[in-house]
């Protein structure tokens, strides 16, 4: 487990939510990231894991690496489902906007936190959302 | 890493204090909501004081709940003090967008009671 540097999880009930949180957590600290750097990795993973859970209305999966570069550490993440997609990418990037009631600021939230979000989706077939963080490596 | 994984209610005089464990599930936020309505009409508190200083995430599905649960203990008549929360966290919260509706930020527990007793004159 230690020292992992890639890997994945499914995203099948609501307690996977917590197991991607806590991988990523304990692959981001080892990785060297800062604390807020960690907290602000983890939000996101909860925010797009539970997307996953709440909204596709199939299983997914997470799956992620470290990234090195010259002085520089990185996660990648990919969340990728096979549901119902996401109609209007854009309008689901916009703050507030929810289809479920709830606060719609998963999304928004989410690319402002990470320092790349991408989303590829299509009505009927599923929906992968990779996001990107950098830090200083220690 | 992880602490006590369970939620603690405690009755203090007049009000309750409720400490959220460091990585709270779905499971654990939908219980503190009904256990702190419940113990607040048990015990007819007139107030609640939430510690999330073990926390180290709160994402838009807590945060939503926290708000819930300030405005519905603000309905029974009682005033909410969040307590602790971690620098990491707040500043992650910021830059998310959240906010914890009406409910009062301290440091700590200590400084939560000193409001109630000295602000509210409720302990
Ligand atoms: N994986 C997904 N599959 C289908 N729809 C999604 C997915 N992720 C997000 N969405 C859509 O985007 C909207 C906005 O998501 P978000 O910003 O996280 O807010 P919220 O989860 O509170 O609705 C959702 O209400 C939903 O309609
Ligand atoms: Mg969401």
């Amino acid at each position: 487990m230690a020292n992992q540097e890639a890997g994945e999880n499914p995203i099948k009930s609501e307690g996977d939510i917590v197991t991607c949180r806590k991988l990523i957590r304990n692959a981001a600290v080892a990785a060297g990231f800062g604390m807020t750097d960690v907290t602000r990795i983890v939000t996101a993973v909860s925010e797009l894991a539970r997307n996953v859970y709440v909204h596709s209305g199939s299983d997914g999966v997470m799956r992620w690496e470290i990234l090195h570069q010259p002085g520089q550490i990185g996660i990648h993440l990919e969340f990728e489902d096979y549901g119902k997609g996401i109609p209007d990418v854009d309008q689901a990037m916009e703050v507030g906007f929810t289809t479920a009631g709830t606060m719609g600021m998963g999304l928004s939230g989410v690319k402002r936190l990470m320092d790349d979000i991408n989303i590829k989706s299509e009505v009927g077939v599923g929906t992968t959302i990779t996001v990107e963080k950098w830090g200083r490596a220690k | 890493m992880d602490g006590e994984n369970s939620l603690s209610v405690i009755k203090l005089k007049n009000i309750l204090l409720v400490t959220v464990p460091d990585d709270p599930g779905d499971d654990i936020i939908h219980e503190l909501q009904t256990k702190v309505l419940h113990a607040i009409e048990k015990y007819q508190s007139k107030g609640l004081i939430l510690d999330i200083s073990s926390v180290n995430i709160l994402d838009s599905f807590f945060a939503r709940t926290i708000s819930e649960t300030t405005q519905m203990v603000a309905l029974m008549g009682g005033k909410t003090v969040i307590a602790g929360m971690q620098p990491s966290v707040a500043i992650t919260a910021t830059e998310l967008g959240l906010h914890l509706g009406k409910a009062i930020s301290t440091l700590d527990v200590d400084r939560a009671l000193d409001i109630f007793t000295d602000n509210f004159k409720l302990v």
